[in-house]
Protein backbone atom coordinates (compact mmCIF):
# COMPACT_ATOMS: atom_id res chain seq x y z
CA UNK A 1 0.00 0.00 0.00
CA UNK A 2 1.70 3.20 -1.32
CA UNK A 3 1.79 5.85 1.89
CA UNK A 4 3.14 8.82 -0.32
CA UNK A 5 0.59 11.20 1.99
CA UNK A 6 2.69 10.02 5.17
CA UNK A 7 6.01 11.72 3.55
CA UNK A 8 6.60 15.40 4.14
CA UNK A 9 8.39 15.65 1.29
CA UNK A 10 6.10 14.81 -0.93
CA UNK A 11 2.82 16.77 0.60
CA UNK A 12 5.41 20.09 0.67
CA UNK A 13 6.03 19.79 -3.14
CA UNK A 14 2.53 20.85 -3.47
CA UNK A 15 3.75 24.45 -2.25
CA UNK A 16 5.19 24.56 -5.51
CA UNK A 17 1.51 24.60 -7.48
CA UNK A 18 0.63 28.12 -5.92
CA UNK A 19 3.82 29.20 -6.09
CA UNK A 20 3.93 28.70 -9.76
CA UNK A 21 0.23 29.88 -10.57
CA UNK A 22 1.43 33.24 -8.73
CA UNK A 23 4.66 33.18 -10.90
CA UNK A 24 2.89 32.55 -14.27
CA UNK A 25 5.90 32.47 -15.64
CA UNK A 26 4.66 33.80 -19.53
CA UNK A 27 7.14 31.94 -20.88
CA UNK A 28 6.03 28.77 -20.51
CA UNK A 29 2.54 30.35 -21.94
CA UNK A 30 0.17 30.24 -25.53
CA UNK A 31 -0.87 33.88 -25.97
CA UNK A 32 -0.50 34.74 -22.56
CA UNK A 33 -2.67 30.97 -20.58
CA UNK A 34 -0.44 28.78 -19.37
CA UNK A 35 -0.70 25.67 -18.02
CA UNK A 36 -3.23 24.10 -15.41
CA UNK A 37 -0.27 23.38 -12.64
CA UNK A 38 -2.72 21.58 -10.50
CA UNK A 39 -3.26 19.27 -12.60
CA UNK A 40 0.51 18.55 -13.54
CA UNK A 41 1.09 18.11 -9.60
CA UNK A 42 -1.91 15.93 -8.51
CA UNK A 43 -1.87 13.32 -11.92
CA UNK A 44 1.23 11.85 -10.35
CA UNK A 45 0.28 12.39 -6.81
CA UNK A 46 -3.25 10.17 -7.89
CA UNK A 47 -1.98 7.79 -9.35
CA UNK A 48 0.99 6.86 -7.00
CA UNK A 49 -1.30 7.31 -3.84
CA UNK A 50 -4.67 6.29 -4.48
CA UNK A 51 -8.28 7.59 -5.29
CA UNK A 52 -8.60 8.81 -1.60
CA UNK A 53 -5.49 10.88 -1.73
CA UNK A 54 -6.43 12.34 -4.71
CA UNK A 55 -9.27 13.43 -4.05
CA UNK A 56 -8.19 15.01 -1.29
CA UNK A 57 -5.40 16.67 -2.86
CA UNK A 58 -7.45 17.84 -5.58
CA UNK A 59 -10.13 19.49 -2.56
CA UNK A 60 -6.94 21.07 -0.89
CA UNK A 61 -5.41 22.06 -4.05
CA UNK A 62 -8.90 23.78 -5.13
CA UNK A 63 -9.23 25.50 -2.17
CA UNK A 64 -5.12 26.78 -1.60
CA UNK A 65 -6.01 27.95 -6.08
CA UNK A 66 -9.81 29.42 -5.38
CA UNK A 67 -8.31 31.62 -2.24
CA UNK A 68 -5.76 33.06 -4.27
CA UNK A 69 -8.24 33.67 -7.76
CA UNK A 70 -11.01 35.65 -8.06
CA UNK A 71 -14.55 34.89 -6.67
CA UNK A 72 -17.36 33.78 -8.52
CA UNK A 73 -15.80 30.67 -9.98
CA UNK A 74 -14.37 27.16 -8.24
CA UNK A 75 -11.97 24.66 -9.33
CA UNK A 76 -12.81 22.45 -6.49
CA UNK A 77 -15.11 19.94 -7.97
CA UNK A 78 -13.36 19.16 -10.82
CA UNK A 79 -9.53 18.75 -9.24
CA UNK A 80 -11.78 16.64 -6.98
CA UNK A 81 -13.30 14.51 -9.30
CA UNK A 82 -9.88 14.14 -11.01
CA UNK A 83 -7.93 13.30 -8.05
CA UNK A 84 -10.11 10.53 -7.38
CA UNK A 85 -11.11 9.32 -11.10
CA UNK A 86 -6.50 9.23 -11.49
CA UNK A 87 -6.18 7.66 -8.37
CA UNK A 88 -8.59 4.66 -9.42
CA UNK A 89 -6.56 4.48 -12.81
CA UNK A 90 -3.28 4.00 -11.03
CA UNK A 91 -5.12 1.27 -8.47
CA UNK A 92 -5.97 -0.86 -11.59
CA UNK A 93 -4.37 -2.70 -13.90
CA UNK A 94 -0.71 -1.86 -14.71
CA UNK A 95 1.18 1.25 -14.17
CA UNK A 96 0.70 4.18 -15.91
CA UNK A 97 4.44 5.58 -17.07
CA UNK A 98 4.38 5.90 -20.91
CA UNK A 99 4.99 9.52 -21.63
CA UNK A 100 1.76 9.68 -24.48
CA UNK A 101 -0.54 8.53 -21.61
CA UNK A 102 0.95 10.62 -19.08
CA UNK A 103 -0.05 13.31 -21.55
CA UNK A 104 -3.42 12.42 -22.99
CA UNK A 105 -4.60 12.08 -19.16
CA UNK A 106 -3.19 15.29 -18.06
CA UNK A 107 -4.99 17.23 -21.95
CA UNK A 108 -8.12 15.46 -20.77
CA UNK A 109 -8.42 16.49 -17.06
CA UNK A 110 -7.29 19.97 -18.16
CA UNK A 111 -9.88 19.96 -20.78
CA UNK A 112 -12.13 18.76 -17.70
CA UNK A 113 -11.32 22.01 -15.70
CA UNK A 114 -11.75 23.85 -18.32
CA UNK A 115 -15.13 22.67 -19.09
CA UNK A 116 -16.38 22.93 -15.13
CA UNK A 117 -15.53 26.52 -15.21
CA UNK A 118 -16.78 27.37 -18.09
CA UNK A 119 -19.42 26.24 -17.20
CA UNK A 120 -19.70 27.99 -14.21
CA UNK A 121 -19.26 31.04 -15.91
CA UNK A 122 -21.91 30.40 -18.23
CA UNK A 123 -24.60 29.91 -15.21
CA UNK A 124 -23.44 32.95 -13.61
CA UNK A 125 -24.14 35.00 -16.57
CA UNK A 126 -27.63 33.51 -16.58
CA UNK A 127 -27.23 30.72 -19.30
CA UNK A 128 -26.04 32.60 -22.12
CA UNK A 129 -22.75 33.61 -23.02
CA UNK A 130 -22.06 36.13 -25.76
CA UNK A 131 -19.51 35.67 -28.95
CA UNK A 132 -16.42 37.31 -27.04
CA UNK A 133 -16.87 35.45 -23.75
CA UNK A 134 -17.09 32.29 -25.64
CA UNK A 135 -14.47 32.61 -27.84
CA UNK A 136 -12.19 33.33 -24.99
CA UNK A 137 -14.14 30.68 -23.11
CA UNK A 138 -12.45 28.45 -25.84
CA UNK A 139 -9.51 29.82 -26.26
CA UNK A 140 -8.34 29.63 -22.94
CA UNK A 141 -9.50 26.06 -22.91
CA UNK A 142 -7.54 25.15 -25.47
CA UNK A 143 -4.26 27.03 -24.58
CA UNK A 144 -4.15 25.60 -21.09
CA UNK A 145 -4.89 22.04 -22.18
CA UNK A 146 -2.48 22.27 -25.05
CA UNK A 147 0.21 23.62 -22.78
CA UNK A 148 -1.09 20.81 -19.84
CA UNK A 149 -0.83 17.94 -22.51
CA UNK A 150 2.54 19.04 -23.56
CA UNK A 151 4.52 19.47 -20.28
CA UNK A 152 3.02 16.71 -18.43
CA UNK A 153 4.97 13.78 -20.56
CA UNK A 154 8.22 15.24 -19.07
CA UNK A 155 7.35 16.87 -15.46
CA UNK A 156 4.84 14.28 -14.54
CA UNK A 157 6.93 11.40 -15.60
CA UNK A 158 9.71 12.98 -13.38
CA UNK A 159 7.54 13.03 -10.29
CA UNK A 160 6.24 9.14 -10.83
CA UNK A 161 9.55 8.43 -11.03
CA UNK A 162 10.60 10.20 -8.37
CA UNK A 163 7.65 9.20 -6.03
CA UNK A 164 7.68 5.54 -6.81
CA UNK A 165 11.16 5.25 -5.70
CA UNK A 166 9.95 6.57 -2.64
CA UNK A 167 6.77 4.90 -2.02
CA UNK A 168 7.04 1.09 -3.62
CA UNK A 169 3.73 -0.07 -4.45
CA UNK B 1 36.57 84.20 -94.52
CA UNK B 2 33.78 84.71 -97.29
CA UNK B 3 30.40 85.71 -96.49
CA UNK B 4 28.37 83.16 -96.28
CA UNK B 5 25.37 83.35 -99.21
CA UNK B 6 22.70 82.07 -96.78
CA UNK B 7 22.08 84.51 -94.10
CA UNK B 8 19.39 81.57 -92.60
CA UNK B 9 22.53 79.69 -91.18
CA UNK B 10 24.31 83.07 -89.92
CA UNK B 11 21.23 82.94 -88.15
CA UNK B 12 20.97 79.70 -86.48
CA UNK B 13 24.58 79.76 -85.22
CA UNK B 14 23.18 83.28 -83.42
CA UNK B 15 21.47 80.65 -81.52
CA UNK B 16 23.87 78.28 -81.03
CA UNK B 17 25.95 80.67 -79.60
CA UNK B 18 23.04 81.85 -76.87
CA UNK B 19 21.97 78.45 -76.72
CA UNK B 20 23.93 78.25 -72.72
CA UNK B 21 22.35 81.57 -71.55
CA UNK B 22 18.87 80.59 -72.78
CA UNK B 23 19.54 77.23 -70.66
CA UNK B 24 20.53 79.32 -67.80
CA UNK B 25 17.68 81.41 -67.31
CA UNK B 26 15.59 78.10 -68.20
CA UNK B 27 17.51 76.40 -64.92
CA UNK B 28 16.81 79.92 -63.08
CA UNK B 29 13.51 80.04 -63.66
CA UNK B 30 12.99 76.49 -63.02
CA UNK B 31 14.47 77.20 -59.46
CA UNK B 32 12.52 80.26 -58.85
CA UNK B 33 9.23 78.11 -59.54
CA UNK B 34 10.15 75.21 -57.53
CA UNK B 35 10.47 77.58 -55.09
CA UNK B 36 14.45 76.86 -55.05
CA UNK B 37 13.61 72.71 -54.60
CA UNK B 38 17.26 71.82 -55.56
CA UNK B 39 18.91 74.17 -54.16
CA UNK B 40 17.01 73.28 -50.56
CA UNK B 41 17.52 69.69 -50.67
CA UNK B 42 21.23 70.20 -51.28
CA UNK B 43 21.77 72.00 -48.52
CA UNK B 44 19.71 69.75 -46.25
CA UNK B 45 21.63 66.74 -47.88
CA UNK B 46 25.27 68.65 -46.70
CA UNK B 47 24.57 70.09 -43.77
CA UNK B 48 22.54 66.86 -42.31
CA UNK B 49 25.69 66.06 -39.94
CA UNK B 50 25.90 69.53 -38.39
CA UNK B 51 21.72 69.69 -37.92
CA UNK B 52 20.57 69.65 -33.92
CA UNK B 53 21.17 66.23 -32.47
CA UNK B 54 18.78 64.11 -30.38
CA UNK B 55 20.06 65.97 -27.01
CA UNK B 56 18.51 69.20 -28.15
CA UNK B 57 15.39 67.82 -29.25
CA UNK B 58 15.13 65.68 -25.75
CA UNK B 59 15.96 69.15 -24.62
CA UNK B 60 12.72 70.96 -26.23
CA UNK B 61 10.23 67.68 -25.67
CA UNK B 62 11.32 68.08 -21.62
CA UNK B 63 10.67 71.58 -21.84
CA UNK B 64 7.18 70.59 -23.04
CA UNK B 65 6.60 68.09 -20.71
CA UNK B 66 7.50 70.17 -17.90
CA UNK B 67 5.13 73.12 -19.77
CA UNK B 68 2.08 70.62 -20.15
CA UNK B 69 2.63 69.54 -16.46
CA UNK B 70 2.22 72.77 -15.19
CA UNK B 71 -0.61 73.53 -17.30
CA UNK B 72 -1.68 70.40 -16.05
CA UNK B 73 -1.70 70.79 -12.05
CA UNK B 74 -3.10 74.56 -12.63
CA UNK B 75 -6.19 72.86 -14.78
CA UNK B 76 -6.38 70.04 -11.78
CA UNK B 77 -6.58 72.93 -9.33
CA UNK B 78 -9.12 74.92 -11.26
CA UNK B 79 -11.06 71.35 -11.59
CA UNK B 80 -11.09 71.04 -7.71
CA UNK B 81 -12.38 74.31 -6.89
CA UNK B 82 -15.13 73.72 -9.34
CA UNK B 83 -15.87 70.42 -8.13
CA UNK B 84 -16.14 72.22 -4.79
CA UNK B 85 -18.64 74.63 -5.99
CA UNK B 86 -20.80 71.74 -7.28
CA UNK B 87 -20.69 69.43 -4.03
CA UNK B 88 -18.95 66.65 -6.26
CA UNK B 89 -16.75 64.08 -5.22
CA UNK B 90 -13.51 64.75 -4.58
CA UNK B 91 -11.33 62.36 -5.02
CA UNK B 92 -10.42 62.55 -8.49
CA UNK B 93 -6.44 64.45 -7.25
CA UNK B 94 -3.40 62.37 -7.72
CA UNK B 95 -2.21 63.28 -4.50
CA UNK B 96 -4.06 60.28 -3.50
CA UNK B 97 -2.22 57.95 -5.81
CA UNK B 98 -0.18 55.33 -4.56
CA UNK B 99 2.55 53.62 -6.71
CA UNK B 100 2.42 49.61 -5.99
CA UNK B 101 4.85 47.05 -7.99
CA UNK B 102 3.18 44.37 -9.92
CA UNK B 103 3.87 41.34 -8.25
CA UNK B 104 2.06 38.52 -10.19
CA UNK B 105 -0.05 38.98 -13.01
CA UNK B 106 -2.26 36.82 -15.16
CA UNK B 107 -3.99 39.09 -17.50
CA UNK B 108 -5.14 36.15 -19.94
CA UNK B 109 -6.43 32.96 -18.36
CA UNK B 110 -9.82 31.84 -16.62
CA UNK B 111 -8.92 34.83 -13.77
CA UNK B 112 -7.69 38.03 -14.85
CA UNK B 113 -6.00 39.95 -11.85
CA UNK B 114 -3.01 41.86 -10.73
CA UNK B 115 -1.38 40.91 -7.49
CA UNK B 116 -0.05 44.04 -5.58
CA UNK B 117 3.47 44.26 -3.25
CA UNK B 118 0.86 47.02 -0.87
CA UNK B 119 -2.17 46.15 0.75
CA UNK B 120 -4.07 47.50 3.76
CA UNK B 121 -0.94 48.70 5.44
CA UNK B 122 -0.84 51.02 2.71
CA UNK B 123 -4.38 52.33 3.13
CA UNK B 124 -5.74 50.08 0.45
CA UNK B 125 -8.91 48.93 0.26
CA UNK B 126 -11.66 46.96 -1.66
CA UNK B 127 -12.83 49.04 -4.58
CA UNK B 128 -10.20 51.62 -4.82
CA UNK B 129 -9.21 51.91 -8.55
CA UNK B 130 -6.04 50.78 -9.80
CA UNK B 131 -4.30 53.02 -12.84
CA UNK B 132 -1.64 52.48 -15.42
CA UNK B 133 0.30 54.47 -18.07
CA UNK B 134 -2.69 55.09 -19.64
CA UNK B 135 -5.35 55.13 -17.47
CA UNK B 136 -7.91 52.63 -15.39
CA UNK B 137 -6.73 49.30 -15.28
CA UNK B 138 -8.92 47.82 -12.72
CA UNK B 139 -10.50 47.69 -9.17
CA UNK B 140 -8.88 46.80 -5.83
CA UNK B 141 -11.23 43.10 -4.94
CA UNK B 142 -9.40 42.04 -1.94
CA UNK B 143 -6.79 43.11 0.38
CA UNK B 144 -4.70 41.31 2.64
CA UNK B 145 -2.12 43.48 4.88
CA UNK B 146 0.47 43.46 2.67
CA UNK B 147 -0.89 42.68 -0.77
CA UNK B 148 -3.75 43.38 -3.07
CA UNK B 149 -5.06 42.00 -5.71
CA UNK B 150 -7.06 43.58 -8.51
CA UNK B 151 -9.99 42.39 -10.75
CA UNK B 152 -8.92 43.93 -14.25
CA UNK B 153 -11.44 45.66 -16.50
CA UNK B 154 -11.10 42.62 -19.06
CA UNK B 155 -12.31 40.10 -16.68
CA UNK B 156 -15.47 38.64 -17.91
CA UNK B 157 -18.58 39.88 -16.40
CA UNK B 158 -16.53 42.89 -14.93
CA UNK B 159 -18.83 46.23 -15.09
CA UNK B 160 -18.18 49.50 -14.63
CA UNK B 161 -20.26 52.92 -15.80
CA UNK B 162 -18.66 54.65 -17.72
CA UNK B 163 -18.49 58.46 -19.62
CA UNK B 164 -17.93 59.42 -23.34
CA UNK B 165 -17.03 63.21 -22.92
CA UNK B 166 -17.60 64.15 -26.47
CA UNK B 167 -21.20 62.85 -26.86
CA UNK B 168 -21.82 63.25 -22.97
CA UNK B 169 -23.88 60.08 -22.72
CA UNK B 170 -23.69 57.27 -20.23
CA UNK B 171 -22.49 53.82 -20.67
CA UNK B 172 -21.99 50.31 -19.49
CA UNK B 173 -18.54 48.80 -19.52
CA UNK B 174 -18.35 44.60 -19.67
CA UNK B 175 -15.33 42.95 -19.57
CA UNK B 176 -15.14 40.03 -22.25
CA UNK B 177 -11.92 38.52 -21.57
CA UNK B 178 -10.16 40.14 -23.58
CA UNK B 179 -7.99 43.90 -24.14
CA UNK B 180 -11.62 44.62 -26.25
CA UNK B 181 -14.34 45.71 -23.98
CA UNK B 182 -18.26 45.93 -24.57
CA UNK B 183 -19.73 49.16 -24.15
CA UNK B 184 -23.37 49.29 -23.79
CA UNK B 185 -25.13 52.57 -24.25
CA UNK B 186 -28.48 53.71 -22.08
CA UNK B 187 -29.64 55.65 -24.89
CA UNK B 188 -31.23 54.77 -28.40
CA UNK B 189 -29.02 56.77 -29.83
CA UNK B 190 -25.54 57.16 -28.29
CA UNK B 191 -24.01 59.86 -31.12
CA UNK B 192 -20.68 58.49 -30.64
CA UNK B 193 -18.44 56.94 -33.43
CA UNK B 194 -15.27 55.03 -33.33
CA UNK B 195 -12.18 56.98 -31.68
CA UNK B 196 -14.01 58.64 -29.13
CA UNK B 197 -12.71 58.33 -25.69
CA UNK B 198 -14.18 56.65 -22.82
CA UNK B 199 -13.57 57.90 -19.19
CA UNK B 200 -15.13 57.28 -16.09
CA UNK B 201 -17.91 59.64 -15.30
CA UNK B 202 -17.31 62.89 -13.96
CA UNK B 203 -19.98 62.59 -11.59
CA UNK B 204 -18.60 58.98 -10.63
CA UNK B 205 -18.60 57.98 -6.88
CA UNK B 206 -17.15 54.23 -7.17
CA UNK B 207 -14.39 55.21 -9.08
CA UNK B 208 -12.52 58.63 -9.26
CA UNK B 209 -13.82 60.89 -12.29
CA UNK B 210 -11.85 61.86 -15.30
CA UNK B 211 -10.17 59.10 -15.84
CA UNK B 212 -8.93 57.73 -19.64
CA UNK B 213 -10.35 54.55 -19.95
CA UNK B 214 -10.10 53.03 -23.73
CA UNK B 215 -11.02 54.30 -27.25
CA UNK B 216 -14.27 53.62 -28.55
CA UNK B 217 -13.11 50.40 -32.10
CA UNK B 218 -16.50 50.18 -33.73
CA UNK B 219 -19.79 50.52 -33.02
CA UNK B 220 -22.61 47.80 -33.52
CA UNK B 221 -26.38 50.16 -34.00
CA UNK B 222 -28.08 47.32 -34.83
CA UNK B 223 -27.80 45.40 -30.80
CA UNK B 224 -30.72 44.90 -29.11
CA UNK B 225 -32.09 46.35 -26.94
CA UNK B 226 -29.38 49.03 -27.18
CA UNK B 227 -26.52 49.56 -29.43
CA UNK B 228 -23.28 48.11 -28.06
CA UNK B 229 -19.57 49.22 -28.81
CA UNK B 230 -16.27 47.95 -28.71
CA UNK B 231 -13.91 49.64 -26.78
CA UNK B 232 -9.96 49.30 -26.74
CA UNK B 233 -8.53 49.94 -23.57
CA UNK B 234 -5.49 52.45 -23.09
CA UNK B 235 -3.73 50.84 -20.54
CA UNK B 236 -2.03 47.64 -20.72
CA UNK B 237 -1.95 45.47 -17.94
CA UNK B 238 0.18 42.78 -19.78
CA UNK B 239 2.96 45.38 -20.06
CA UNK B 240 2.60 47.06 -16.51
CA UNK B 241 5.30 46.79 -13.37
CA UNK B 242 3.91 49.65 -11.65
CA UNK B 243 0.53 50.55 -10.97
CA UNK B 244 -1.18 53.80 -8.91
CA UNK B 245 -3.89 52.57 -6.81
CA UNK B 246 -6.00 56.00 -5.72
CA UNK B 247 -6.98 55.46 -2.49
CA UNK B 248 -10.21 56.97 -0.69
Amino acid sequence: MARLHRQPICVASALLVPLLVLGSPQWISIDGVGPAWALLWLLPWALTDGPISGAFAGLALGLILDGLSLGGVTQVPALLALGWWWGRLGRRGSQIHRSLNLGLLAWLGSVGLGLSVLLQVLIREGGSLDAFTQSWGWQTLWCQALMTGLLAPMLVSLQLLFWRRRVPS
Amino acid sequence: MAPSLRPGKSRWRGLGQLSPWLLLVAGLLLVRFSKGAGFADAYALITRPFWPGPAQREWILSARTVEDQSRLQLLEQDNLRLRDLLELQRNGSRQDDVGAPVISRSPRGWWQQLELGKGALQGFQAGDAVLGPGGLVGRIASVTPATARVRLLTAPGHEIGVWLPRSRSHGLLVGRGSSRLTLQFIDKDPNVSPGDLVTTSPASTLLPPNVSVGVIQSLNERAVPSPTAIVQLIASPEAIDWVQVRTR
